[in-house]
C-alpha cells in the first residue's frame, strides 16, 4: 500500500511535465511561425501586354488570414476578381499558410500604368507591396517573318477582293484567323475593333475550317466573311481589324472528359488596315431610270390583267435577281405613266447566301388606267451600274398591251407573262375579288365556353342519366325484394284505403265501413309481421307485434279496432262522427305499426 | 307588363333591322369605291363599319382586300386573319391571305400543324361539337338505364360516343387554352423595329416588315414583347402591330 501510495504522485508529476513540455514546444513553434513568416507580396504575370490581352494580379498573403484585402484601382484598368485559393505546407519541420487573391486586368486603352502599393494587415502587422509598372501597348499585325517563323500562335490577316469600287457596291471582305496546331481549343472569339470608316456594315457569316501550312508550322483557318456597302467616293480603309479569342495549350485530352489542364491565354489579333479606293460613279451616259442601283442584275416583268375596265388593278410582279445591295433596292420611277394612278409596291427579298448580296427582289405594284383611251402599259425600264466592267445597263420590258374598256365590269384576269411561261404551282397574280352581300353578322360576345349559363346547361345530362341510374336501382331492389315489395303495395292500400273510410264514414256506410277497416288491418298486420294476410288472429298479432317493440297503447288501440269490426257485424249502425273517430284511430295505429322495425 | 314588352320587342326588331339595311347600304357604297379603285377610301369605310360593331366574315374580308390594294399589307393580313377567325373554312379567305403572306418580306410565316387543325373551327362550333357529343353519350347512358332491353343495341354506340367525347373535349380544351391565351401580333408599319426592351431608347433588337407575324409574349403598357419564327424576340409599340387570337 505505501508503493502505491508513493507510485501515485510520481505518474501525476511525470504526466503534467509532459503535458507542460508538450505546450511550451507549440507555442514555441506557433511563436516561430508567426514571427517569421508573415509576409504580403503582389505580383503580375506579365509586366508587357497588348491591348485586348489580360493580365493577372496576384496577392499573396503568407503566415496567416489578412485582416483586409486591397484591391487596386488604376483609371484604364479594369480589375475584377479572379478567385481566391489558399494553402498549407509542412517543410523542414516548419508550418507554412499562404492565401493568394487573384485579380484579372483587362486594359482599357494603352499606355504605361503603375498599380499603386497595396496595404494589408496580417496578424496586427502592416505590409506594403512596392507599385508595379504595366505596359500596355497597341496591337500590331505580327511581320510576315515571324508568321512564318512560326512563333505566332495565332494572327489573323483580312482579304479585300476588290482594291477599286464604287459607291453603293457591296463588297465582300474576309477576316481569316490562323490558330498553330498547339492550340488545342479556343473560346470567346470576338472583333474588338471593326473600323470601316465610309462603308456600311452588313451581315457576318463564318465558314468552315480549313488547313494551311506556313513555314514549319501547320495552322488552322477560320475565314469570317463580311459584306460591306461602300457609302462615299475617296480613298476608304478598311481595319485595322483586332479581335481577342482565349486560347488553350498543353492540356491532356482524356477523350471522352475531354481537355483537362493546359494553359489559357488571353490573345489580340490585329490585322493591318487596307486601303481601297472608290471612284465616283460617271455623271456621262446616267440612263434616266437609274436610281442608284450598283451590281449585276437580271428582271423578269409580268402583268395582268390585261382585258380590264377604268379603275381596276393592274398587278404589276418585277423581280430582279443577282448580286447587289438588293435589300434596299426600289423601283425606279417611270415615264409615261400618266394615264395611271400608282400605288406603293410592296416587295419580297430572298437572299441567295449568308451575307445577303446575292438574291432575287420580288416588287408588286398596282396601277389602275385612269380612262378608257389607255391601250398599253407603258414599256418598263430598270437601270443599274455594273462595277465589273465600270457602265450602265438598262433592262427594258416592252410596252404591254391594254383592253380597257369604260364600263365597269371586270374581267377574269389574264396574266400576260411575255418572257417565260407560268409555271406550275405558281403564286397566284391576284387576290380573290371582294364580296358583294355583307352576309351573316357575326355576333360579337364571349365564346360560350365562358358563359355560365352554356355551362350549367351541360349538367342537365348528367342529372338526367344519374336520375335513370338511381331510378333503375330502385326498380332493381324492388324487383329482387319481395318484402319491400308487398310493403310499398300495402303502403299503397293504406293509402287508398284511407280515403275509402273517410267517404264511408261520411256516407254512413257502417258495413262498407267495417269491412275495409277489417281488412286494411289485416293487410297492414300481415305485411308487418311478413304473413298471409287471412290468417292474422288478434293474439297471434299481440304476441309477435310485442317481439317487434310494439307499445302497449299501440296493442290496445289495434284490439279496440278488431273488436269494433267484430262488433260491427252485430250492431253496424254507428253515427258518422263514430266512424270518422274509429278512422283516425286506424290512420294513427297504422303509422305506428308501420314505424316498426321488421 | 306584356304591353310594355312587346313594345320593347318592337323596338328592338325595328332598331336591328335599320341598323342591317343601314350597314348593307355602307357596305354597298365601301364595295363601289373599291370597284372604282379608290381603295385608300373603301378601306376606311369598311373600318367605319367595324368600327360601328358591324362584324362579318364579308365585311373583314373586303376590308383585307382594300388594305392589301392600298398597300397596307399588314392591315390586309390582320383583317384577313379576323375573317378566318369567324369562318375557319372559307377558302376564298385562306386564298387571299396566303396571297398577302408571300408578299411579306423576311419569311413567310409558319403556324403549328396543330393550330391549323385546330383552327379549321372556332371555337364556339368546337364547343357546340364537344357538347352535342358530351349531351347524346349522356343520353345513351341514360336510355340504357331506363330501357335495360336495349342495353345490347346502345352499349356500343354508346362506348363510342364516349371515346368521341373524350377526344372532343380534348380538342375543345386545347382550342379554349390556345384562344385564351395564345396571340399573334401582325406588324401593320412598314418601319418598325423591335427592341431589346420596353422602352423608346431601348437598343434595337431587330427589324420586322409590314405584315410580320409574330407570337406575342408579354405586354407592358403600350409595348408588346414578340418572338420571330427563328425565337428572336423583343418589344415593339403596340400601335405598330394588331394583337388576335392565335385560333
Amino acid at each position: 500500500m505505501a508503493i502505491e501510495k508513493q507510485a501515485k504522485p510520481m505518474t501525476g508529476h511525470y504526466n503534467m511535465a509532459v503535458v507542460k513540455a508538450f505546450f511550451i514546444a507549440t507555442f514555441c513553434l506557433l511563436m516561430t511561425w508567426a514571427a517569421g513568416a508573415a509576409n504580403f507580396t503582389a505580383s503580375l504575370d506579365r509586366d508587357s501586354i497588348q491591348l485586348g490581352e489580360t493580365v493577372t494580379l496576384s496577392l499573396t498573403f503568407q503566415g496567416g488570414q489578412p485582416r483586409n484585402v486591397p484591391r487596386p484601382d488604376v483609371p484604364g484598368l479594369q480589375i475584377v476578381n479572379a478567385g481566391n485559393s489558399s494553402s498549407f505546407s509542412f517543410d523542414n519541420g516548419q508550418m507554412s499558410s499562404s492565401v493568394v487573391v487573384s485579380y484579372s486586368i483587362a486594359p482599357q486603352q494603352a499606355g504605361d500604368f503603375t498599380i499603386p502599393a497595396l496595404t494589408a494587415e496580417i496578424g496586427g502587422q502592416q505590409f506594403t507591396t512596392q507599385p508595379m509598372k504595366l505596359k500596355v501597348s497597341k496591337p500590331g499585325a505580327p511581320s510576315s517573318a515571324q508568321i512564318n517563323s512560326g512563333s505566332e500562335l495565332a494572327f489573323m490577316r483580312l482579304i479585300v477582293p476588290e482594291k477599286t469600287v464604287y459607291p453603293g457596291q457591296v463588297i465582300s471582305v474576309q477576316a481569316q484567323v490562323f490558330f498553330r496546331d498547339d492550340v488545342q481549343n479556343m473560346q470567346g472569339f470576338q472583333f474588338t475593333a471593326l473600323p470601316a470608316d465610309g462603308f456600311t456594315v452588313g451581315k457576318m457569316v463564318s465558314g468552315g475550317r480549313q488547313q494551311a501550312q506556313i513555314g514549319n508550322r501547320n495552322y488552322t483557318v477560320f475565314p469570317i466573311s463580311l459584306a460591306l456597302t461602300v457609302l462615299k467616293p475617296g480613298t476608304l480603309t478598311v481595319g485595322p481589324v483586332s479581335a481577342s479569342v482565349m486560347l488553350i495549350t498543353g492540356g491532356q485530352n482524356f477523350g471522352f472528359m475531354g481537355l483537362v489542364g493546359g494553359e489559357q491565354r488571353q490573345v489580340a489579333l490585329t490585322a493591318d488596315p487596307i486601303t481601297i479606293q472608290s471612284l465616283p460613279l460617271p455623271t456621262q451616259n446616267v440612263p434616266p431610270s437609274f436610281n442608284g442601283a450598283v451590281g449585276d442584275y437580271t428582271m423578269t416583268f409580268s402583268a395582268g390583267p390585261t382585258n380590264l375596265a377604268v379603275g381596276d388593278p393592274i398587278t404589276m410582279r418585277v423581280q430582279i435577281s443577282g448580286h447587289g445591295t438588293l435589300d434596299s433596292l426600289t423601283l425606279p420611277n417611270q415615264a409615261g405613266w400618266n394615264d395611271f394612278k400608282t400605288f406603293s409596291p410592296t416587295s419580297k427579298f430572298q437572299a441567295n447566301d449568308g451575307l445577303e448580296d446575292q438574291g432575287t427582289k420580288t416588287f408588286e405594284q398596282i396601277v389602275t388606267p385612269q380612262n378608257a383611251s389607255v391601250h398599253e402599259l407603258p414599256a418598263f425600264a430598270f437601270s443599274y451600274f455594273n462595277p465589273e466592267d465600270g457602265t450602265y445597263h438598262t433592262l427594258t420590258q416592252p410596252a404591254t398591251p391594254l383592253t380597257v374598256s369604260a364600263v365597269a365590269a371586270t374581267p377574269l384576269p389574264t396574266i400576260a407573262t411575255p418572257k417565260q411561261p407560268a409555271a406550275e404551282n405558281q403564286t397566284p397574280q391576284d387576290i380573290v375579288p371582294i364580296r358583294e352581300n355583307l352576309g351573316a353578322l357575326a355576333r360579337a360576345g364571349t365564346p360560350w365556353i365562358t358563359r355560365p349559363a352554356f355551362l350549367a346547361l351541360q349538367a342537365v345530362p348528367v342529372l338526367a342519366f344519374f336520375s335513370a341510374l338511381v331510378w333503375r336501382k330502385r326498380t332493381d331492389n324492388l324487383a329482387n325484394n319481395p318484402r319491400l315489395r308487398r310493403q310499398r303495395a300495402v303502403e299503397q292500400l293504406i293509402a287508398g284505403g284511407l280515403a275509402d273510410l273517410n267517404q264511408f264514414a261520411s256516407e254512413n256506410k257502417s258495413n262498407e265501413f267495417f269491412a275495409t277497416l277489417f281488412r286494411l288491418l289485416q293487410e297492414q298486420l300481415g305485411e308487418r309481421l311478413d304473413c298471409p294476410a287471412f290468417s292474422i288472429t288478434e293474439a297471434d298479432a299481440d304476441n309477435r307485434l310485442i317481439s317487434l317493440g310494439a307499445t302497449p297503447e299501440t296493442l290496445n288501440s289495434l284490439r279496440e279496432l278488431f273488436q269494433a269490426c267484430n262488433q260491427a257485424r252485430y250492431a253496424p249502425v254507428q253515427t258518422p262522427q263514430e266512424l270518422s273517430a274509429i278512422a283516425q284511430k286506424f290512420k294513427k295505429v297504422v303509422g305506428e305499426l308501420q314505424n316498426l322495425k321488421t | 307588363m306584356k304591353r310594355l314588352l312587346f313594345i320593347l320587342s318592337a323596338v328592338l326588331i325595328c332598331a336591328t333591322t335599320l341598323l342591317a339595311s343601314d350597314a348593307t347600304a355602307n357596305f354597298s357604297s365601301a364595295n363601289q369605291l373599291y370597284d372604282e379603285g379608290k381603295f385608300s377610301q373603301a378601306a376606311k369605310s369598311y373600318e367605319t363599319m367595324l368600327n360601328a360593331g358591324v362584324v362579318s366574315p364579308n365585311l373583314l374580308f373586303n376590308t383585307g382586300n382594300a388594305e392589301i390594294k392600298s398597300g397596307n399589307l399588314g392591315r390586309a393580313i390582320a383583317a384577313y386573319r379576323r375573317a378566318e377567325l369567324l369562318a375557319p373554312r372559307d377558302v376564298d379567305v385562306r386564298a387571299n391571305l396566303n396571297f398577302a403572306r408571300n408578299q411579306v418580306q423576311g419569311g413567310a410565316f409558319s403556324g403549328s400543324h396543330w393550330d391549323a387543325m385546330l383552327g379549321a373551327l372556332t371555337l364556339n362550333e368546337w364547343t357546340v361539337l364537344a357538347a352535342m357529343a358530351f349531351w347524346l353519350t349522356f343520353g345513351l347512358f341514360a336510355a340504357m338505364q331506363i330501357r335495360p332491353a336495349l342495353k345490347n343495341i346502345l352499349q356500343g354506340p354508346a362506348r363510342g360516343l364516349a371515346v368521341l367525347t373524350v377526344l372532343l373535349c380534348l380538342c375543345l380544351g386545347v382550342a379554349a387554352n390556345t384562344h385564351f391565351s395564345k396571340q399573334i401580333a401582325v406588324v401593320v408599319s412598314p418601319d418598325a423595329v423591335t427592341r431589346s426592351g420596353p422602352f423608346s431608347d431601348a437598343q434595337n433588337a431587330f427589324a420586322v416588315h409590314d405584315g410580320a407575324e409574330l407570337a406575342v409574349l408579354d405586354r407592358r403598357n403600350n409595348w408588346v414583347q414578340v418572338a420571330d419564327n427563328s425565337g428572336r424576340s423583343g418589344w415593339i409599340q403596340d400601335g405598330q402591330v394588331e394583337v388576335l387570337p392565335a385560333i
